[in-house]
């Protein structure tokens, strides 16, 4: 009797997990590996394909428009990463401070999220392309007069700007439920220590909340490395491919040109580079989690 | 509640019921009748092929003709040819597309229709250099074709006396004087990149042979020795624009034009129609780049837009002929024109668009080299490196430009050289 329940038991969680599983293996796995062997062909997406060993991986290595798109990509993710932390750790605490109409605000600080990427990046596009030069010329200040999407040094500042703005969102409501979690208990006893606000922060708040900066940090860093919607509404990888990311290549020239074989290990290397990534990034804050 | 959910059923009966029959009507074909099935990638022609369908299935009691034309055509068709499902025939562009699909070996030889005898022989030429590797045969019969060059706003250009321009430094004068006006004299949409490739196109047929890039794959020259002048006379293009034309996409660069902000705009005749969504009494007309010191060296940039190819598994090759013929016939092709512009491939007197009034002389004399970049690999994203080089201020820019153009040739074409090389040694 008793190990037909257990059996029953286990039975129950197999069939819980199994739709997602086979989803999981069928969407992700399999695109996978035969993305991995593609990825030592010379495949164009169609026709006939021959095997061309480690080619691929070589050509990687010399290819400057790759190296390119690996640049913009960190340049973007790092300082990209930092900001959407900084600012939504600044604004979360801001939203569960107690002020008036918190929850009306909390839901507009949430808007950029619900809405689109694209749309979102050709709204952008027309405030970049029109209404800032506009302002620029009639208040006569230089460096506005010129769409920052036009110029090939600034124009990843542009995309960084809605990149930020939309993430800052998901990320703000994660901090808000991390500071819910935190008791108040310690912070009267801090009071009755006598903290100033920012040993308060510093000693309290940030080590109670590091899961969530964990998290964060690696939602957003992954977020940032896979930009994709931004740069097709904004800037289509210009001015000048100087805003190329790694996505934004391996979907152009895999998808629409005919490069499937080397943009397919251009995605195997990239997949492996995310994965050291976040695993890095695991490590260090882990050890920076306190437990109560 | 109860009547709601019996209205429902209702209603879906009704949906499954007439899904029914449809279903049923689709598929009972008579005896007898060959089915010769169509696959063309114009969605915006869809109106002129369903006349024509009409017309031939009206007339034609033993062959039923079905042309189908979905959005994304291309890549119905390729998701079709890897199940093997193959239409009978295929309406496509005369691009890169169509040369790997001719060297994937999907076409049949169609020599012996004698509808060839009528093409218009610039147009023929062109077929020949979209083949890859050089080919016995003749695997497409081009259909209709548009053109590049300058399109130009007919009453500013009345109202100020300008004319038009037949050789460079005429053209360059003119440019002066519009700008001394007041007027922008061009408008650029430099942003979407793929814009680059109109000036740089029409520059290109009339300065470089149309053969360079099978040349280059024969490792008989070079880019660098061959587009040195285009390069240079794209960047004057830049003094003649609005200030920073990479803050402006197609769609900006098609609405200033028609609002009058440029008397003129170097793209194909295909944005005549974006042109005049935006104002719609606008008379447009156009002329070809005069790329040239001397008139008679200038040639009109004008490429195949849609020709017709025969499947290699095609079983009834009379009755694909049968149709072929019948696309072929005048009053077929007046009847694509009239719908959807353009230039026919086939000779005669047919009417052309009012748009294209300024390049009739070239059309009716032949004078026409295909859009160089139909031979450019998609992913060496040539369009962006014009781009790139546009926006480079140093001195050796050009050179550096040219230099990269050729070393990132070889490496996207490394396959295909290895193959015409070959094939070169075979055929010496």
């Amino acid at each position: 009797m008793k190990s037909k329940k257990v059996l029953s038991r286990r039975m129950t969680f197999i069939l819980m997990l199994a739709p997602a599983l086979i989803l999981f293996i069928v969407f992700n796995t399999i695109p996978l590996i035969t993305g991995t062997m593609y990825s030592f062909t010379n495949y164009k997406g169609y026709g006939s394909f021959e095997f061309v060993g480690l080619r691929n991986y070589i050509d990687l290595f010399s290819d400057t428009r790759v190296w390119n798109s690996y640049l913009f990509t960190f340049k973007y993710a790092i300082v990209g990463t930092l900001l959407v932390n900084v600012i939504s750790l600044v604004l979360a605490m801001g939203l569960n401070s107690k002020i008036k109409m918190k929850n009306t605000l909390r839901g507009v600080y949430f808007l950029p999220n619900v809405l689109g990427g694209l749309v979102v990046g050709y709204i952008f596009s027309f405030i970049f392309t029109y209404i800032i030069p506009a302002v620029g010329s009639a208040l006569n200040i230089g460096f506005l007069e010129n769409s920052i999407l036009a110029s090939e040094e600034y124009a990843w500042i542009g995309v960084l700007v809605v990149g930020v703005w939309q993430s800052v969102a998901m990320n703000t409501i994660i901090y808000i439920s991390g500071l819910q979690t935190i008791p108040g208990d310690i912070y009267e006893a801090g009071m009755i220590d006598g903290v100033t606000p920012w040993q308060k922060f510093r000693h309290l708040t940030l080590p109670m909340l590091m899961p969530f900066v964990t998290t964060n940090l690696v939602l957003s860093t992954k977020n940032m490395l896979m930009v994709f919607d931004q740069i097709m509404a904004l800037t289509k990888g210009g001015p000048a491919q100087s805003t190329e990311s790694i996505s934004y290549l391996i979907y152009k020239n895999g998808m629409d040109g005919g490069q499937f074989g080397f943009q397919s290990a251009n995605a195997v290397m990239f997949f492996v580079v995310i994965v050291a990534i976040s695993i890095f990034q695991m490590v260090i804050t882990n050890k920076k989690e306190e437990q109560l | 509640m109860r009547k709601g959910k019996v209205a429902i059923s209702l209603v879906a009966a009704a949906i499954l019921t007439s899904t029914l029959l449809s279903g049923c009507s689709a598929d009972s074909s008579q005896q007898g009748v060959t089915t010769v099935t169509m696959l063309q990638y114009k969605p915006e022609a869809v109106k002129a092929f369903e006349k024509i369908e009409k017309l031939f299935n009206d007339t034609h009691d033993d062959i039923q003709l079905k042309i189908e034309s979905p959005n994304e055509a291309m890549t119905v068709l390729k998701t079709r040819l890897i199940r093997e499902d193959y239409p009978d025939i295929v309406g496509i562009g005369g691009d890169m597309n169509y040369s790997n699909f001719l060297d994937a070996d999907l076409f049949e030889d169609i020599s012996d229709i004698e509808i060839i005898d009528t093409i218009n022989p610039a147009y023929s030429k062109m077929e020949k250099e979209l083949e890859l590797i050089p080919k016995e045969g003749v695997y497409a019969l081009p259909y209709a074709a548009n053109a590049a060059g300058i399109l130009y706003n007919k009453d500013m250009f009345e109202q100020n006396g300008w004319v038009i321009p037949e050789t460079w430094s005429e053209f360059i004068s003119l440019c002066d004087k519009i700008k001394a006006s007041g007027t922008n004299p061009l408008y650029l949409g430099y942003k979407d990149t793929w814009t680059c490739l109109a000036p740089w196109n029409a520059l290109a047929v009339g300065l470089a042979p149309s053969d360079v890039c099978s040349n280059v794959n024969a490792g008989k020259t070079t880019f660098a020795a061959e587009y040195p002048e285009v390069a240079e006379k794209i960047k004057v293009l830049l003094d003649y624009a609005e200030p920073n034309p990479y803050a402006y996409s197609y769609n900006d660069a098609c609405t200033a034009f028609a609002r009058g902000q440029s008397a003129m705009y170097p793209i194909g005749s295909y944005a005549v129609p974006q042109i005049l969504s935006v104002n719609p009494d606008m008379n447009i007309d156009s002329f070809t780049f005069p790329a040239n010191e001397n008139e008679e060296d200038n040639v009109l940039n004008s490429g195949i837009d849609l020709h017709f190819s025969v499947m290699k598994n095609t079983k009834n090759k009379e009755a694909v002929y049968e149709v072929l013929r019948f696309l072929f016939k005048d009053e077929t092709v007046q009847i694509y024109l009239d719908e959807q512009g353009g230039i026919p491939c086939k000779q005669g007197d047919f009417e052309l668009s009012k748009f294209l009034n300024g390049m009739e002389k070239y059309i009716r004399e032949g004078r026409m080299s295909d859009y160089q970049d139909h031979h450019y690999p998609s992913e060496m994203s040539v369009d962006a490196m014009i781009q790139t080089y546009l926006m480079d201020k140093s001195d050796n820019a050009a050179e550096l430009f040219l230099e990269r153009f050729d070393k990132e040739w070889v490496r996207y074409n490394r396959d295909l050289i290895a193959r015409v090389q070959k094939y070169e040694e075979e055929h010496k």
